[in-house]
Protein backbone atom coordinates (compact mmCIF):
# COMPACT_ATOMS: atom_id res chain seq x y z
CA UNK A 1 0.00 0.00 0.00
CA UNK A 2 0.80 3.53 -0.78
CA UNK A 3 0.84 6.21 2.14
CA UNK A 4 -0.19 9.85 1.35
CA UNK A 5 1.57 11.94 3.14
CA UNK A 6 -0.64 15.10 3.67
CA UNK A 7 0.92 18.21 3.99
CA UNK A 8 -2.16 19.94 3.85
CA UNK A 9 -1.77 21.49 0.08
CA UNK A 10 -4.50 19.22 -1.03
CA UNK A 11 -6.66 20.56 1.10
CA UNK A 12 -6.42 23.90 1.34
CA UNK A 13 -8.65 26.25 -1.09
CA UNK A 14 -8.27 26.19 -4.96
CA UNK A 15 -9.37 29.59 -6.45
CA UNK A 16 -12.48 28.73 -8.04
CA UNK A 17 -11.90 31.42 -11.04
CA UNK A 18 -12.42 29.69 -14.11
CA UNK A 19 -10.23 31.94 -17.19
CA UNK A 20 -11.16 31.47 -20.75
CA UNK A 21 -15.24 31.85 -20.90
CA UNK A 22 -14.71 34.52 -23.34
CA UNK A 23 -12.47 32.46 -25.25
CA UNK A 24 -15.08 29.67 -24.90
CA UNK A 25 -17.99 31.99 -26.41
CA UNK A 26 -16.26 33.40 -29.16
CA UNK A 27 -14.85 30.00 -30.72
CA UNK A 28 -18.70 28.57 -30.37
CA UNK A 29 -19.83 31.33 -32.65
CA UNK A 30 -16.73 31.34 -34.98
CA UNK A 31 -17.23 27.66 -35.75
CA UNK A 32 -20.91 28.02 -36.42
CA UNK A 33 -20.56 31.00 -38.76
CA UNK A 34 -18.28 28.59 -40.84
CA UNK A 35 -20.74 26.18 -40.34
CA UNK A 36 -23.97 27.91 -41.54
CA UNK A 37 -21.66 29.20 -44.24
CA UNK A 38 -21.89 26.60 -46.18
CA UNK A 39 -26.14 26.25 -46.60
CA UNK A 40 -26.18 29.20 -47.11
CA UNK A 41 -23.47 29.34 -50.06
CA UNK A 42 -26.09 26.50 -51.42
CA UNK A 43 -29.08 28.46 -51.28
CA UNK A 44 -27.79 31.84 -52.49
CA UNK A 45 -26.29 29.75 -55.81
CA UNK A 46 -29.55 28.61 -56.24
CA UNK A 47 -31.34 31.69 -55.76
CA UNK A 48 -28.78 33.44 -58.30
CA UNK A 49 -29.37 30.72 -60.63
CA UNK A 50 -33.02 30.84 -60.31
CA UNK A 51 -33.41 35.06 -61.06
CA UNK A 52 -31.09 35.08 -63.74
CA UNK A 53 -32.84 31.86 -65.48
CA UNK A 54 -36.79 33.05 -64.69
CA UNK A 55 -36.59 34.84 -68.03
CA UNK A 56 -35.75 31.49 -69.62
CA UNK A 57 -38.54 30.15 -67.06
CA UNK A 58 -40.99 32.36 -67.76
CA UNK A 59 -40.75 31.89 -71.89
CA UNK A 60 -40.16 28.20 -72.62
CA UNK A 61 -41.42 26.80 -69.11
CA UNK A 62 -40.01 23.55 -67.05
CA UNK A 63 -41.73 20.99 -70.04
CA UNK A 64 -41.49 22.83 -73.11
CA UNK A 65 -37.74 23.84 -71.81
CA UNK A 66 -36.86 20.12 -71.07
CA UNK A 67 -38.10 18.25 -74.17
CA UNK A 68 -37.31 20.57 -76.79
CA UNK A 69 -34.60 19.53 -78.72
CA UNK A 70 -34.27 22.95 -80.53
CA UNK A 71 -31.49 25.08 -79.42
CA UNK A 72 -31.45 28.15 -82.13
CA UNK A 73 -29.55 31.68 -81.10
CA UNK A 74 -31.20 33.40 -84.35
CA UNK A 75 -34.62 32.41 -83.59
CA UNK A 76 -34.31 33.17 -80.16
CA UNK A 77 -35.66 29.58 -79.03
CA UNK A 78 -33.75 27.11 -76.84
CA UNK A 79 -34.31 23.72 -75.34
CA UNK A 80 -32.53 21.92 -72.88
CA UNK A 81 -33.25 18.79 -73.97
CA UNK A 82 -29.67 17.47 -76.21
CA UNK A 83 -27.40 18.93 -73.64
CA UNK A 84 -29.58 17.60 -70.88
CA UNK A 85 -30.07 14.08 -72.44
CA UNK A 86 -26.31 14.05 -73.51
CA UNK A 87 -25.04 14.63 -69.78
CA UNK A 88 -27.08 12.03 -68.58
CA UNK A 89 -26.05 9.43 -71.21
CA UNK A 90 -22.17 10.23 -71.48
CA UNK A 91 -22.18 10.02 -67.55
CA UNK A 92 -24.23 6.77 -67.54
CA UNK A 93 -21.89 4.82 -70.01
CA UNK A 94 -18.84 5.99 -67.97
CA UNK A 95 -20.63 4.31 -65.08
CA UNK A 96 -21.04 1.24 -66.62
CA UNK A 97 -17.57 1.47 -67.80
CA UNK A 98 -15.79 2.92 -64.63
CA UNK A 99 -18.39 0.49 -61.82
CA UNK A 100 -16.79 -3.01 -62.63
CA UNK A 101 -13.02 -1.68 -62.87
CA UNK A 102 -13.44 0.09 -59.60
CA UNK A 103 -15.02 -2.42 -57.50
CA UNK A 104 -11.93 -4.68 -59.03
CA UNK A 105 -9.21 -2.23 -58.42
CA UNK A 106 -10.76 -1.90 -54.93
CA UNK A 107 -11.02 -5.45 -54.07
CA UNK A 108 -7.42 -6.15 -55.43
CA UNK A 109 -6.10 -3.93 -52.94
CA UNK A 110 -7.81 -4.43 -50.05
CA UNK A 111 -7.75 -8.31 -50.54
CA UNK A 112 -5.93 -9.78 -52.89
CA UNK A 113 -2.62 -7.38 -53.41
CA UNK A 114 0.51 -8.91 -51.62
CA UNK A 115 1.12 -6.90 -48.71
CA UNK A 116 4.28 -4.63 -50.52
CA UNK A 117 1.98 -3.78 -53.36
CA UNK A 118 -0.83 -2.06 -51.49
CA UNK A 119 0.79 1.39 -51.08
CA UNK A 120 2.35 1.40 -55.00
CA UNK A 121 -1.19 0.85 -56.32
CA UNK A 122 -3.23 2.82 -54.03
CA UNK A 123 -0.34 5.93 -54.41
CA UNK A 124 -0.63 5.06 -57.97
CA UNK A 125 -4.23 5.54 -58.14
CA UNK A 126 -3.97 8.69 -56.07
CA UNK A 127 -1.87 10.18 -58.89
CA UNK A 128 -4.41 9.87 -61.48
CA UNK A 129 -6.98 11.86 -59.43
CA UNK A 130 -4.37 14.29 -59.34
CA UNK A 131 -3.92 14.64 -63.05
CA UNK A 132 -6.01 17.82 -64.01
CA UNK A 133 -9.14 17.71 -65.97
CA UNK A 134 -7.62 19.39 -68.75
CA UNK A 135 -5.09 17.28 -69.21
CA UNK A 136 -7.37 14.19 -69.68
CA UNK A 137 -9.20 16.16 -72.50
CA UNK A 138 -5.94 16.97 -73.91
CA UNK A 139 -5.10 13.74 -73.78
CA UNK A 140 -8.64 12.49 -74.87
CA UNK A 141 -8.39 14.95 -78.10
CA UNK A 142 -4.73 13.66 -79.28
CA UNK A 143 -4.14 10.19 -78.23
CA UNK A 144 -7.48 8.69 -77.38
CA UNK A 145 -9.96 10.18 -79.98
CA UNK A 146 -7.19 8.73 -83.34
CA UNK A 147 -6.81 5.74 -81.78
CA UNK A 148 -10.45 5.36 -81.53
CA UNK A 149 -11.08 6.63 -84.72
CA UNK A 150 -8.53 4.48 -86.61
CA UNK A 151 -8.63 1.55 -84.89
CA UNK A 152 -11.49 0.97 -82.70
CA UNK A 153 -14.36 2.65 -83.79
CA UNK A 154 -14.26 1.14 -87.75
CA UNK A 155 -14.39 -2.24 -85.76
CA UNK A 156 -17.08 -1.88 -83.79
CA UNK A 157 -19.36 -0.53 -87.18
CA UNK A 158 -17.72 -3.42 -88.76
CA UNK A 159 -19.01 -5.83 -86.33
CA UNK A 160 -21.33 -4.65 -83.46
CA UNK A 161 -23.85 -2.41 -85.70
CA UNK A 162 -24.76 -4.94 -87.44
CA UNK A 163 -26.12 -7.03 -84.67
CA UNK A 164 -29.94 -6.96 -83.86
CA UNK A 165 -32.02 -5.43 -81.32
CA UNK A 166 -28.58 -3.11 -80.06
CA UNK A 167 -26.84 -2.45 -83.58
CA UNK A 168 -28.44 1.26 -83.18
CA UNK A 169 -26.18 1.62 -80.47
CA UNK A 170 -22.98 1.57 -82.67
CA UNK A 171 -24.20 3.31 -85.61
CA UNK A 172 -23.09 6.53 -86.89
CA UNK A 173 -19.64 8.32 -87.99
CA UNK A 174 -17.28 6.82 -85.98
CA UNK A 175 -14.89 9.97 -85.87
CA UNK A 176 -13.82 9.42 -82.24
CA UNK A 177 -14.97 12.53 -81.13
CA UNK A 178 -18.13 10.72 -80.14
CA UNK A 179 -20.13 10.03 -76.80
CA UNK A 180 -18.21 6.48 -76.31
CA UNK A 181 -14.51 8.16 -76.19
CA UNK A 182 -16.40 11.00 -73.94
CA UNK A 183 -17.28 7.69 -71.36
CA UNK A 184 -13.99 6.27 -71.34
CA UNK A 185 -11.92 9.42 -70.93
CA UNK A 186 -15.06 10.26 -67.96
CA UNK A 187 -14.59 6.45 -66.94
CA UNK A 188 -10.58 7.15 -66.69
CA UNK A 189 -11.19 9.74 -64.61
CA UNK A 190 -14.10 8.54 -62.36
CA UNK A 191 -12.40 5.40 -61.61
CA UNK A 192 -9.68 6.63 -58.88
CA UNK A 193 -12.33 8.53 -56.99
CA UNK A 194 -14.98 5.56 -56.83
CA UNK A 195 -12.22 2.71 -56.16
CA UNK A 196 -10.76 4.81 -53.30
CA UNK A 197 -14.42 5.44 -51.81
CA UNK A 198 -15.27 1.51 -52.42
CA UNK A 199 -11.88 0.97 -50.76
CA UNK A 200 -12.91 2.57 -47.82
CA UNK A 201 -15.77 0.89 -47.58
CA UNK A 202 -14.01 -2.49 -48.18
CA UNK A 203 -11.68 -1.28 -45.14
CA UNK A 204 -15.00 -0.67 -43.12
CA UNK A 205 -15.58 -4.78 -42.94
CA UNK A 206 -14.37 -5.79 -39.45
CA UNK A 207 -11.51 -8.39 -39.41
CA UNK A 208 -13.24 -10.69 -37.25
CA UNK A 209 -16.27 -11.00 -39.55
CA UNK A 210 -14.04 -12.46 -42.33
CA UNK A 211 -12.18 -14.10 -40.19
CA UNK A 212 -15.20 -15.91 -39.08
CA UNK A 213 -15.98 -16.59 -42.53
CA UNK A 214 -12.06 -18.62 -43.29
CA UNK A 215 -12.93 -20.24 -40.23
CA UNK A 216 -15.95 -21.94 -41.64
CA UNK A 217 -13.20 -22.86 -44.87
CA UNK A 218 -14.75 -20.50 -47.16
CA UNK A 219 -11.96 -19.71 -50.13
CA UNK A 220 -11.11 -15.49 -50.11
CA UNK A 221 -13.15 -15.82 -53.23
CA UNK A 222 -16.20 -16.90 -50.95
CA UNK A 223 -15.51 -14.46 -48.89
CA UNK A 224 -14.95 -11.22 -50.98
CA UNK A 225 -18.26 -12.53 -52.87
CA UNK A 226 -20.65 -13.56 -50.27
CA UNK A 227 -19.23 -11.92 -46.75
CA UNK A 228 -17.30 -8.89 -48.08
CA UNK A 229 -19.99 -7.59 -51.02
CA UNK A 230 -23.19 -7.74 -48.92
CA UNK A 231 -21.30 -5.96 -46.53
CA UNK A 232 -20.10 -3.41 -48.37
CA UNK A 233 -22.89 -2.62 -50.90
CA UNK A 234 -24.49 0.61 -49.43
CA UNK A 235 -21.04 1.83 -49.79
CA UNK A 236 -20.57 0.63 -53.22
CA UNK A 237 -23.97 1.94 -54.06
CA UNK A 238 -22.67 5.20 -52.37
CA UNK A 239 -19.53 5.63 -54.24
CA UNK A 240 -21.41 4.81 -57.62
CA UNK A 241 -23.60 8.08 -56.71
CA UNK A 242 -20.45 10.42 -55.95
CA UNK A 243 -19.14 9.42 -59.12
CA UNK A 244 -21.80 10.18 -61.18
CA UNK A 245 -22.53 13.32 -59.46
CA UNK A 246 -19.10 14.31 -60.45
CA UNK A 247 -18.94 12.80 -63.66
CA UNK A 248 -22.37 15.37 -64.76
CA UNK A 249 -20.15 18.05 -63.22
CA UNK A 250 -17.21 17.58 -65.54
CA UNK A 251 -16.15 20.11 -67.91
CA UNK A 252 -13.01 20.31 -69.47
CA UNK A 253 -12.16 16.63 -70.38
CA UNK A 254 -15.22 16.58 -71.93
CA UNK A 255 -15.27 19.60 -73.70
CA UNK A 256 -12.39 18.38 -76.18
CA UNK A 257 -13.73 15.37 -77.05
CA UNK A 258 -17.87 14.82 -77.55
CA UNK A 259 -17.88 17.07 -80.33
CA UNK A 260 -20.28 20.17 -78.69
CA UNK A 261 -23.13 19.02 -81.27
CA UNK A 262 -26.84 20.82 -80.43
CA UNK A 263 -27.95 18.88 -83.57
CA UNK A 264 -27.31 15.31 -83.06
CA UNK A 265 -30.98 14.14 -85.16
CA UNK A 266 -33.07 11.74 -83.79
CA UNK A 267 -33.05 10.35 -80.47
CA UNK A 268 -32.02 6.75 -81.87
CA UNK A 269 -29.33 9.04 -83.74
CA UNK A 270 -28.67 10.24 -80.64
CA UNK A 271 -28.41 6.83 -78.32
CA UNK A 272 -25.49 6.19 -80.77
CA UNK A 273 -22.46 5.67 -79.19
CA UNK A 274 -20.59 6.75 -82.49
CA UNK A 275 -22.69 10.06 -82.68
CA UNK A 276 -21.19 13.40 -81.06
CA UNK A 277 -23.51 15.26 -78.46
CA UNK A 278 -23.43 17.96 -76.07
CA UNK A 279 -23.62 18.05 -72.30
CA UNK A 280 -25.02 21.02 -70.18
CA UNK A 281 -21.53 21.49 -68.79
CA UNK A 282 -20.06 21.85 -72.23
CA UNK A 283 -22.90 24.22 -73.29
CA UNK A 284 -22.19 26.69 -70.66
CA UNK A 285 -18.13 26.68 -70.96
CA UNK A 286 -18.63 27.57 -74.57
CA UNK A 287 -21.78 29.87 -75.48
CA UNK A 288 -21.44 32.20 -72.66
CA UNK A 289 -19.09 34.33 -74.45
CA UNK A 290 -21.47 33.80 -77.35
CA UNK A 291 -25.01 35.30 -75.81
CA UNK A 292 -25.82 38.21 -77.30
CA UNK A 293 -29.37 38.46 -76.46
CA UNK A 294 -30.86 38.25 -72.70
CA UNK A 295 -32.95 35.51 -73.10
CA UNK A 296 -30.22 33.38 -74.65
CA UNK A 297 -27.84 34.24 -71.12
CA UNK A 298 -31.35 33.33 -69.48
CA UNK A 299 -31.51 29.58 -71.02
CA UNK A 300 -27.95 28.97 -70.41
CA UNK A 301 -28.71 30.53 -66.74
CA UNK A 302 -31.84 27.92 -66.54
CA UNK A 303 -29.09 24.82 -67.72
CA UNK A 304 -27.42 25.46 -64.67
CA UNK A 305 -30.23 25.99 -62.48
CA UNK A 306 -30.96 22.19 -64.03
CA UNK A 307 -27.65 20.63 -63.90
CA UNK A 308 -27.44 22.01 -60.04
CA UNK A 309 -30.88 20.53 -59.16
CA UNK A 310 -29.76 17.10 -60.94
CA UNK A 311 -26.55 16.88 -59.01
CA UNK A 312 -27.87 18.20 -55.80
CA UNK A 313 -30.77 15.42 -55.90
CA UNK A 314 -28.64 12.90 -56.93
CA UNK A 315 -26.16 13.50 -53.68
CA UNK A 316 -29.90 13.71 -51.75
CA UNK A 317 -30.72 9.99 -52.77
CA UNK A 318 -27.51 8.65 -52.79
CA UNK A 319 -26.90 9.90 -48.92
CA UNK A 320 -30.64 8.57 -48.07
CA UNK A 321 -30.03 5.36 -49.80
CA UNK A 322 -26.51 4.57 -48.16
CA UNK A 323 -28.17 5.91 -45.15
CA UNK A 324 -31.31 2.95 -45.68
CA UNK A 325 -28.94 0.27 -46.10
CA UNK A 326 -26.55 0.93 -43.34
CA UNK A 327 -29.48 0.96 -40.90
CA UNK A 328 -30.12 -2.44 -42.22
CA UNK A 329 -27.22 -3.43 -41.05
CA UNK A 330 -26.52 -1.70 -37.75
CA UNK A 331 -29.37 -2.61 -35.29
CA UNK B 1 9.89 -25.33 -15.59
CA UNK B 2 6.52 -26.63 -16.24
CA UNK B 3 4.17 -29.53 -15.86
CA UNK B 4 2.04 -30.77 -18.53
CA UNK B 5 0.46 -34.20 -17.53
CA UNK B 6 -0.03 -36.92 -20.47
CA UNK B 7 -3.43 -37.98 -21.66
CA UNK B 8 -5.03 -40.69 -23.38
CA UNK B 9 -6.71 -40.15 -26.94
CA UNK B 10 -5.79 -36.62 -27.89
CA UNK B 11 -7.49 -35.03 -30.51
CA UNK B 12 -4.74 -32.48 -31.12
CA UNK B 13 -1.14 -32.69 -30.00
CA UNK B 14 0.73 -29.30 -29.90
CA UNK B 15 4.50 -30.57 -30.26
CA UNK B 16 7.75 -28.44 -29.61
CA UNK B 17 5.60 -25.69 -30.99
CA UNK B 18 6.95 -21.90 -31.46
CA UNK B 19 5.05 -19.02 -33.33
CA UNK B 20 6.38 -15.64 -34.23
CA UNK B 21 3.94 -13.02 -35.60
CA UNK B 22 7.16 -11.88 -37.71
CA UNK B 23 10.74 -13.55 -38.35
CA UNK B 24 13.59 -12.80 -36.39
CA UNK B 25 11.25 -10.74 -33.53
CA UNK B 26 10.98 -13.03 -30.52
CA UNK B 27 8.66 -15.64 -30.50
CA UNK B 28 5.01 -14.95 -29.17
CA UNK B 29 5.06 -18.94 -28.34
CA UNK B 30 7.99 -20.75 -27.13
CA UNK B 31 7.77 -24.40 -26.95
CA UNK B 32 4.45 -25.39 -26.39
CA UNK B 33 3.19 -29.60 -26.06
CA UNK B 34 0.17 -29.61 -25.05
CA UNK B 35 -2.37 -32.34 -26.14
CA UNK B 36 -6.06 -31.30 -26.91
CA UNK B 37 -8.16 -34.10 -25.41
CA UNK B 38 -11.19 -35.22 -27.48
CA UNK B 39 -14.87 -34.75 -26.04
CA UNK B 40 -13.29 -32.69 -23.46
CA UNK B 41 -13.22 -28.83 -22.87
CA UNK B 42 -9.83 -27.20 -22.61
CA UNK B 43 -9.52 -24.25 -21.01
CA UNK B 44 -6.69 -21.28 -21.74
CA UNK B 45 -6.40 -19.05 -19.06
CA UNK B 46 -3.18 -16.66 -17.75
CA UNK B 47 -2.72 -13.05 -18.10
CA UNK B 48 -3.61 -10.61 -20.99
CA UNK B 49 -0.48 -11.32 -23.83
CA UNK B 50 0.38 -14.09 -22.64
CA UNK B 51 -0.19 -16.04 -25.76
CA UNK B 52 -3.62 -17.71 -25.25
CA UNK B 53 -5.58 -16.31 -28.15
CA UNK B 54 -2.18 -16.97 -30.10
CA UNK B 55 -2.48 -20.47 -29.39
CA UNK B 56 -5.71 -20.90 -30.44
CA UNK B 57 -5.31 -19.36 -33.63
CA UNK B 58 -2.49 -22.16 -34.36
CA UNK B 59 -4.60 -24.44 -34.67
CA UNK B 60 -6.64 -23.67 -37.59
CA UNK B 61 -3.82 -21.72 -38.70
CA UNK B 62 -6.03 -18.72 -38.88
CA UNK B 63 -2.67 -16.33 -38.78
CA UNK B 64 -1.83 -17.45 -42.11
CA UNK B 65 -4.42 -14.97 -43.29
CA UNK B 66 -1.34 -12.29 -42.27
CA UNK B 67 1.98 -11.76 -43.73
CA UNK B 68 5.12 -12.07 -42.34
CA UNK B 69 4.35 -15.26 -39.14
CA UNK B 70 5.80 -18.38 -39.07
CA UNK B 71 5.82 -21.52 -36.94
CA UNK B 72 8.07 -23.97 -36.14
CA UNK B 73 7.18 -27.39 -34.55
CA UNK B 74 4.29 -30.10 -34.81
CA UNK B 75 0.54 -29.70 -34.36
CA UNK B 76 -0.68 -33.30 -34.78
CA UNK B 77 -3.93 -33.96 -36.44
CA UNK B 78 -5.47 -36.89 -37.38
CA UNK B 79 -1.95 -38.46 -37.79
CA UNK B 80 -1.13 -35.50 -39.78
CA UNK B 81 1.23 -32.32 -38.97
CA UNK B 82 -1.43 -29.60 -40.19
CA UNK B 83 1.57 -27.13 -40.01
CA UNK B 84 3.10 -28.62 -42.83
CA UNK B 85 2.78 -26.92 -46.06
CA UNK B 86 0.50 -29.62 -47.74
CA UNK B 87 -2.26 -28.82 -45.34
CA UNK B 88 -5.27 -27.56 -47.19
CA UNK B 89 -5.97 -24.47 -45.16
CA UNK B 90 -9.73 -25.01 -46.59
CA UNK B 91 -10.44 -28.52 -45.82
CA UNK B 92 -8.61 -27.71 -42.21
CA UNK B 93 -10.88 -24.85 -41.21
CA UNK B 94 -14.21 -26.94 -42.39
CA UNK B 95 -12.98 -29.49 -39.31
CA UNK B 96 -12.07 -27.05 -36.94
CA UNK B 97 -14.70 -24.54 -36.19
CA UNK B 98 -13.83 -21.36 -34.34
CA UNK B 99 -16.11 -18.61 -32.62
CA UNK B 100 -14.96 -15.39 -31.90
CA UNK B 101 -15.47 -12.55 -28.87
CA UNK B 102 -17.37 -10.17 -30.62
CA UNK B 103 -20.62 -12.32 -32.29
CA UNK B 104 -19.84 -12.21 -35.98
CA UNK B 105 -23.22 -12.97 -37.77
CA UNK B 106 -22.63 -12.25 -41.60
CA UNK B 107 -25.10 -9.14 -43.29
CA UNK B 108 -27.78 -11.84 -44.29
CA UNK B 109 -30.94 -13.91 -42.83
CA UNK B 110 -30.42 -16.25 -39.96
CA UNK B 111 -31.09 -18.91 -42.24
CA UNK B 112 -28.61 -18.20 -44.30
CA UNK B 113 -25.76 -17.49 -41.82
CA UNK B 114 -26.14 -21.22 -40.64
CA UNK B 115 -26.34 -22.06 -44.11
CA UNK B 116 -23.34 -20.22 -45.36
CA UNK B 117 -20.75 -23.44 -44.45
CA UNK B 118 -23.21 -25.81 -45.94
CA UNK B 119 -23.31 -24.15 -49.16
CA UNK B 120 -19.59 -23.86 -48.98
CA UNK B 121 -19.61 -27.70 -48.71
CA UNK B 122 -21.75 -27.91 -51.64
CA UNK B 123 -25.15 -28.62 -49.81
CA UNK B 124 -27.45 -27.46 -52.02
CA UNK B 125 -30.46 -29.36 -51.62
CA UNK B 126 -33.08 -27.66 -50.26
CA UNK B 127 -34.76 -30.03 -47.76
CA UNK B 128 -31.25 -31.30 -46.52
CA UNK B 129 -30.13 -27.71 -45.78
CA UNK B 130 -33.02 -27.01 -44.11
CA UNK B 131 -32.93 -30.15 -41.82
CA UNK B 132 -29.07 -29.27 -41.15
CA UNK B 133 -30.05 -25.89 -40.06
CA UNK B 134 -32.81 -26.42 -38.21
CA UNK B 135 -30.87 -29.27 -36.18
CA UNK B 136 -28.02 -26.79 -35.81
CA UNK B 137 -30.12 -23.89 -34.38
CA UNK B 138 -31.32 -26.73 -32.33
CA UNK B 139 -28.35 -27.85 -30.89
CA UNK B 140 -27.24 -24.35 -30.53
CA UNK B 141 -29.88 -23.59 -28.11
CA UNK B 142 -31.79 -21.14 -30.15
CA UNK B 143 -34.91 -22.40 -31.98
CA UNK B 144 -37.18 -21.97 -29.56
CA UNK B 145 -36.13 -18.10 -30.52
CA UNK B 146 -35.39 -18.00 -33.89
CA UNK B 147 -37.71 -21.01 -35.26
CA UNK B 148 -40.59 -18.63 -36.71
CA UNK B 149 -38.53 -15.68 -37.84
CA UNK B 150 -35.09 -17.59 -39.81
CA UNK B 151 -35.66 -15.04 -42.28
CA UNK B 152 -35.08 -12.21 -40.48
CA UNK B 153 -31.87 -10.36 -40.91
CA UNK B 154 -29.55 -12.01 -38.29
CA UNK B 155 -28.52 -8.53 -37.02
CA UNK B 156 -31.95 -7.87 -35.35
CA UNK B 157 -30.97 -10.76 -32.76
CA UNK B 158 -29.74 -9.92 -29.16
CA UNK B 159 -26.10 -9.76 -28.75
CA UNK B 160 -26.33 -13.11 -26.69
CA UNK B 161 -28.71 -14.53 -29.76
CA UNK B 162 -26.21 -13.53 -32.56
CA UNK B 163 -23.54 -15.48 -30.65
CA UNK B 164 -25.44 -18.59 -30.17
CA UNK B 165 -26.56 -18.38 -34.02
CA UNK B 166 -22.64 -18.30 -34.70
CA UNK B 167 -22.29 -20.93 -33.00
CA UNK B 168 -25.07 -22.55 -34.69
CA UNK B 169 -23.22 -21.80 -37.84
CA UNK B 170 -19.94 -23.09 -36.68
CA UNK B 171 -21.60 -26.71 -35.12
CA UNK B 172 -23.83 -26.47 -38.82
CA UNK B 173 -20.83 -28.36 -40.91
CA UNK B 174 -19.99 -30.79 -37.62
CA UNK B 175 -16.18 -30.10 -37.27
CA UNK B 176 -13.83 -32.67 -35.13
CA UNK B 177 -12.91 -29.72 -32.94
CA UNK B 178 -14.50 -26.21 -32.31
CA UNK B 179 -11.98 -22.86 -30.97
CA UNK B 180 -13.79 -20.31 -28.87
CA UNK B 181 -11.82 -17.13 -28.31
CA UNK B 182 -13.30 -15.24 -25.09
CA UNK B 183 -16.69 -16.55 -26.64
CA UNK B 184 -18.22 -14.82 -23.30
CA UNK B 185 -17.01 -11.42 -22.53
CA UNK B 186 -18.90 -9.45 -24.40
CA UNK B 187 -22.44 -10.72 -22.74
CA UNK B 188 -24.36 -10.37 -20.13
CA UNK B 189 -24.48 -13.04 -17.25
CA UNK B 190 -27.19 -14.81 -18.84
CA UNK B 191 -26.53 -15.31 -22.33
CA UNK B 192 -22.57 -16.00 -20.64
CA UNK B 193 -24.41 -18.86 -19.13
CA UNK B 194 -26.30 -20.38 -21.90
CA UNK B 195 -23.31 -20.34 -24.10
CA UNK B 196 -21.60 -21.89 -21.30
CA UNK B 197 -24.27 -24.81 -20.64
CA UNK B 198 -24.01 -24.93 -24.62
CA UNK B 199 -20.58 -25.56 -24.46
CA UNK B 200 -20.83 -28.27 -22.04
CA UNK B 201 -23.53 -30.27 -24.12
CA UNK B 202 -21.22 -29.75 -27.23
CA UNK B 203 -18.37 -31.22 -25.45
CA UNK B 204 -20.58 -34.58 -26.02
CA UNK B 205 -19.57 -34.25 -29.99
CA UNK B 206 -16.52 -32.67 -30.47
CA UNK B 207 -13.08 -31.64 -28.65
CA UNK B 208 -13.43 -27.87 -27.13
CA UNK B 209 -10.48 -25.14 -26.53
CA UNK B 210 -12.06 -22.15 -24.93
CA UNK B 211 -9.61 -19.13 -24.08
CA UNK B 212 -11.11 -17.47 -21.28
CA UNK B 213 -10.13 -14.22 -18.73
CA UNK B 214 -12.54 -15.46 -16.76
CA UNK B 215 -10.54 -18.27 -13.95
CA UNK B 216 -14.43 -19.12 -12.37
CA UNK B 217 -16.02 -19.81 -16.35
CA UNK B 218 -12.73 -22.47 -16.54
CA UNK B 219 -13.20 -23.89 -13.53
CA UNK B 220 -17.26 -23.66 -14.21
CA UNK B 221 -16.83 -25.61 -17.94
CA UNK B 222 -13.18 -26.95 -18.15
CA UNK B 223 -12.36 -30.41 -17.95
CA UNK B 224 -8.57 -29.55 -18.43
CA UNK B 225 -7.08 -26.32 -18.22
CA UNK B 226 -4.09 -24.75 -19.30
CA UNK B 227 -1.88 -21.98 -17.79
CA UNK B 228 0.25 -19.49 -20.07
CA UNK B 229 2.23 -17.22 -19.36
CA UNK B 230 4.34 -14.79 -21.15
CA UNK B 231 4.23 -17.15 -24.59
CA UNK B 232 4.76 -20.22 -22.53
CA UNK B 233 2.57 -22.98 -20.95
CA UNK B 234 3.49 -23.55 -17.29
CA UNK B 235 0.82 -26.20 -16.49
CA UNK B 236 -1.80 -28.18 -18.28
CA UNK B 237 -3.96 -30.72 -16.20
CA UNK B 238 -7.27 -31.94 -14.83
CA UNK B 239 -9.19 -28.22 -14.06
CA UNK B 240 -9.49 -30.14 -10.97
CA UNK B 241 -5.95 -29.98 -9.88
CA UNK B 242 -4.86 -26.63 -11.80
CA UNK B 243 -7.75 -25.03 -9.23
CA UNK B 244 -6.58 -26.65 -6.18
CA UNK B 245 -3.47 -28.39 -6.47
CA UNK B 246 -1.36 -26.80 -9.22
CA UNK B 247 2.01 -28.09 -9.22
CA UNK B 248 3.51 -24.71 -10.65
CA UNK B 249 4.26 -21.87 -7.95
CA UNK B 250 3.25 -19.54 -10.69
CA UNK B 251 0.03 -20.86 -11.55
CA UNK B 252 -0.74 -20.99 -7.39
CA UNK B 253 0.33 -17.30 -7.67
CA UNK B 254 -2.29 -16.73 -10.88
CA UNK B 255 -5.11 -18.46 -9.44
CA UNK B 256 -5.19 -16.84 -5.58
CA UNK B 257 -4.82 -13.47 -7.73
CA UNK B 258 -1.47 -12.68 -6.89
CA UNK B 259 -0.85 -11.29 -9.97
CA UNK B 260 -2.59 -10.67 -13.43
Amino acid sequence: MIELKDSGVYRSALPMKRNGKVGNALFKIAAFIAAALIPLVVIMVFVVLFIEAYPAIKTFGVWHFITSKSWDAVDNHFGAFTPLFGSIYVTLWAFIFAAPISIGVAIYITELAPHWLKPIVTTAIELLAAIPTVIYGMWGLFVLAPVMQNHVEPWILDHLATLPIIGFLFNGPGIGIDTLTTAVILSIMITPFMSSLIKDAFSLVPEVVKESAYGLGATRWEVIRKVVMPYVSSGIFGAGIFAIGRALGETMAVSFVNGNNHNPGSLLDMLSLLNSVTTITVTLADEFTEAMTHLYLSALFYLALILLTISFSTLAIAKLIVWRLERRWKT
Amino acid sequence: MSSIIAIENAKIDIRNLNFYYKKGLKPALENINMPIPDKKVTALIGPSGCGKTTLLRCLNRMHDLYPGIKYEGEIIFDNQNILSKSTDLIILRSRIGMVFQKPTPFPMSIFENVAFGLRLMGINNKTELRDRVEAAIKMAALWDEVGNRLHENAFSLSGGQQQRLVIARAIAVNPEVLLFDEPTSALDPISTAKIEELIIELKKRMAIVIVTHNMQQAARIGDYTAFMYLGKLIEFDKTETIFTNPKEKLTEDYITGRFG
